[in-house]
């Protein structure tokens, strides 16, 4: 359906012009709210304050939520692995560079570099593991060992001495250009690098003969086996991934929140990424981002109290409630999620469409003069 | 057969095993007495919990992650019940049996919903049902914690039943009569449930459907209504062990976790799907926790987050070694 004259800059932006779009606008969005709101998204008086940085450090939690949860929708939805301990890996990156930064003599350079490589090498390492016991367990088995391992790990650094306990610790140690109270606006950036980066490379990673090998997995992994693929192999890659994409996502939030404990491995982190994926759409590409935004922007934006006559509800109290709901709701009636059932309506509009020409086409070659139907050649 | 046996022998070695290192670690005779029994008390509790996931999951591979959160509403609603200023003029110990009836019934009525409403829907995705039960689970605990907010709450010691408060001694140890009381209720429904299985018509449609879902189907039996029941009185059952533990161990919104990872190890232990397994399973985790509790609290170690673990530690260790458990088919 291409025009085929069009130049080649043109056919690679099209497909591609509503993810363009938006990013043009994150890129943009911190100097927009400065622009309306009059406050200076760079901070007021060298701290982070105002509505730009308010807003920017929203955005931030989206940009993490959303990595997090693109990473369990390659194991979820792309491998067709159901994990519920994806949140061990988000507070085991976070805990590996908390503790190196605060822990160690290394000083905040060296810390955050040694940090993020401990994270990112402790997390695959363990989904390393974890994705080898994926040879003997299958569904159910495999989400309640990782269950129990998430639960296991949660329960015994929630009473960990070392890290305080269910207190944690603050971190304190951070050059200067990372610390979220000065330069915010920095970390945003960062942080929408990161995300495209990670879209990118899942897309990549979908398209790319691996990809296909993995959602041939999903769909039907005996079959899989059969064609001759090692299956085994392709979900360790797909798990291991994930893993240190999800320490990532947990690094980035220690580092924006400036504290570390027991909560970031906790099973909210494991729900979170669940629902955003299946409410946004599981085995979509662009679904996590937008399940992780709608959801995430929706808390926060209705985390405040209504008065409707002389009620006062506050809607985010009860946001898990409704979270929950609605993730019922999505389950029973729109599996695909958000971003899935927008595709099969168009593909179902496409295809009325298509109905129709062949339709009119028809009866315009009856009404000729030789209708011979059968033997039309196709137009 | 000789398989059988060999089972029999794998488990008899584990409770000589467990019994050996909890009695050789014990201080006194008597300290091991009171560990033992409040080893079976968690069985029971953990049995209450698991014999409806086994027998469920066995029928219809269906996982029920909410079924710690039956637990946990058995144990507010009879807490409610039993503390409701409108129930306070009748004796305590009329009170008590009455709270226990009603939440065994609301976690009965709530399971039969959510299988007629949501769960039947789902058998052609058994991808999202796994799922789904996760989701129930969350706005099952949000429920509870937006009616009874997110305090613990303790049983008061006054104007208690009676049976609660008696306390007999042991070589030396105190231990409530209560427990014991609940022990007995644990094994008596043990034992009930297994008659129900194999002595009653809808107990060998229930192991036929285990065995074979498709052929009971063909012979002309709804396995589906059958399995609605079972769900129902899983769920109940679930709710009953909450109620009754009530008394000891309050109510709070992190009992369900605890229950159900639990309940999931007594259960992958015993085999998916076995009933004796079920029985086996959770006096075998319930001695376990116990034993380590014991332990760990010695003062040379003095770790409070084993006993918590164990659990976990088994679950895992069991799937790692032999999927299938004890007692289970080889899938």
């Amino acid at each position: 359906m291409q025009p085929s004259n069009s130049s080649p800059i043109r056919r690679a932006l099209q497909p591609n012009w509503i993810y363009l779009a938006l990013l043009a606008f994150l890129i943009l969005f911190p100097h927009i709210v400065g622009w309306i709101t009059g406050d200076s998204p760079f901070g007021i008086g060298g701290r982070a304050r105002g509505q730009s940085v308010f807003w920017q450090s929203i955005l931030i939690e989206v940009f993490i939520l959303a990595i997090l949860t693109m990473s369990y929708n390659l194991i979820f939805g792309f491998t067709g692995v159901i994990s519920f301990g994806h949140a061990m890996f988000f507070g085991l990156g976070g805990y590996a560079l908390g503790m190196t930064l605060q822990y160690t003599q290394l000083g905040p350079d060296a810390g955050l570099l040694v940090g993020l490589i401990a994270g990112i090498v402790i997390a695959g390492v363990i989904g390393f593991i974890t994705a080898l016991v994926t040879l003997r367990l299958r569904g159910v088995y495999f989400a309640i060992f990782t269950l129990a391992l998430a639960e296991m790990v949660a329960i015994y650094i929630g009473r960990w001495p070392v890290t305080n306990a269910e207190d944690g610790f603050p971190i304190d140690v951070l050059p200067e250009l990372f610390n979220p109270t000065r330069s915010r606006l920095f970390l945003y950036y960062v942080a929408l690098v990161l995300t495209v980066i990670t879209f990118l490379f899942i897309r990549r990673l979908i398209n790319s003969p691996t990809g296909r090998v993995l959602i041939a997995i999903r769909d039907n992994e005996a079959r899989a086996q059969a064609i001759g693929y090692n299956t085994l192999r392709f979900k360790v890659l797909s798990i291991t991934l994930a893993s240190t994409m999800a320490a990532g996502a947990g690094m980035m939030h220690v580092i924006l929140a400036r504290k570390v404990g027991p909560e970031i491995l906790g099973v909210t982190y494991t729900i979170d990424p669940l629902l955003m994926t299946i409410i946004g759409g599981v085995g979509t590409i662009g679904g996590p981002i937008i399940g992780a935004a709608g959801l995430h922007l929706s808390e926060r934006i209705l985390n405040r109290e209504f008065v409707f006559g002389s009620v006062v509800v506050n809607i985010g109290q009860q946001w898990s409630l409704i979270l929950g709901i609605t993730f019922i709701v999505v389950v029973m009636a729109f599996p695909k999620g958000v971003v899935g059932t927008f595709e099969s309506w168009q593909a179902r509009r496409r295809a009325r469409v298509a109905a129709r020409q062949a339709l009119l086409l028809q009866k315009a070659e009856s009404s000729g003069p030789s209708g011979n139907l059968h033997e039309q050649p196709d137009v | 057969m000789l398989q059988n046996r060999s089972t029999i022998g794998v488990v008899a070695l584990l409770f000589a095993g467990l019994l050996a290192f909890g009695l050789v670690t014990a201080d006194s005779v008597g300290s091991f007495a009171i560990t033992v029994l409040s080893g079976l008390l968690q069985a029971a509790l953990l049995f209450l919990v698991a014999s409806g996931l086994s027998i469920v999951f066995g029928l219809m591979d269906v996982l029920n992650f909410a079924q710690g959160h039956f637990f946990m509403l058995g144990a507010y609603i009879t807490f409610a019940f039993f503390h409701a200023q409108a129930l306070a003029p009748i004796d305590p110990n009329l009170r008590f049996p009455i709270a226990i009836l009603i939440a065994s019934a609301v976690g009965g009525v709530v399971g039969y919903i959510l299988e007629r409403g949501l769960i039947r829907p789902l058998y052609v995705r058994p991808f999202f049902m796994l799922v789904l039960t996760f989701g129930v689970a969350i706005v099952m605990g949000e429920a509870i914690k937006a009616i009874w907010g997110t305090v613990t709450y303790t049983w008061s010691t006054v104007n208690s039943f009676s049976i609660h408060q008696n306390i007999f001694v042991l070589f030396n140890q105190q231990f409530g009569w209560y427990r014991i009381f609940v022990i007995l209720i644990g094994l008596a429904l043990m034992v009930l449930v297994a008659l129900l299985l194999r002595r009653t018509r809808i107990g060998i449609i229930i192991r036929a459907g285990v065995e074979d879902s498709a052929m009971v189907e063909a012979l002309g039996i709804n396995v589906r209504a059958v399995f609605t029941l079972v769900f129902a009185f899983g769920c109940a059952l679930a709710s009953f062990g909450g109620a009754v533990a009530a008394p000891f161990l309050g109510a709070s919104p992190g009992m369900a976790s605890a229950f159900l990872l639990g309940a999931v190890a007594v259960v992958v232990l015993g085999g998916l799907g076995s009933y004796e397994g079920t029985a086996i399973g959770s006096v075998l985790v319930g001695l376990s926790i116990a034993i380590v509790a014991k332990f760990t609290s010695r003062p040379e170690i003095n770790q409070t987050v084993w006993p918590s673990l164990t659990p976990m530690i088994l679950l895992i260790l069991v799937l790692l070694l032999k999927p299938s458990g004890l007692f289970g088919k080889e899938h």
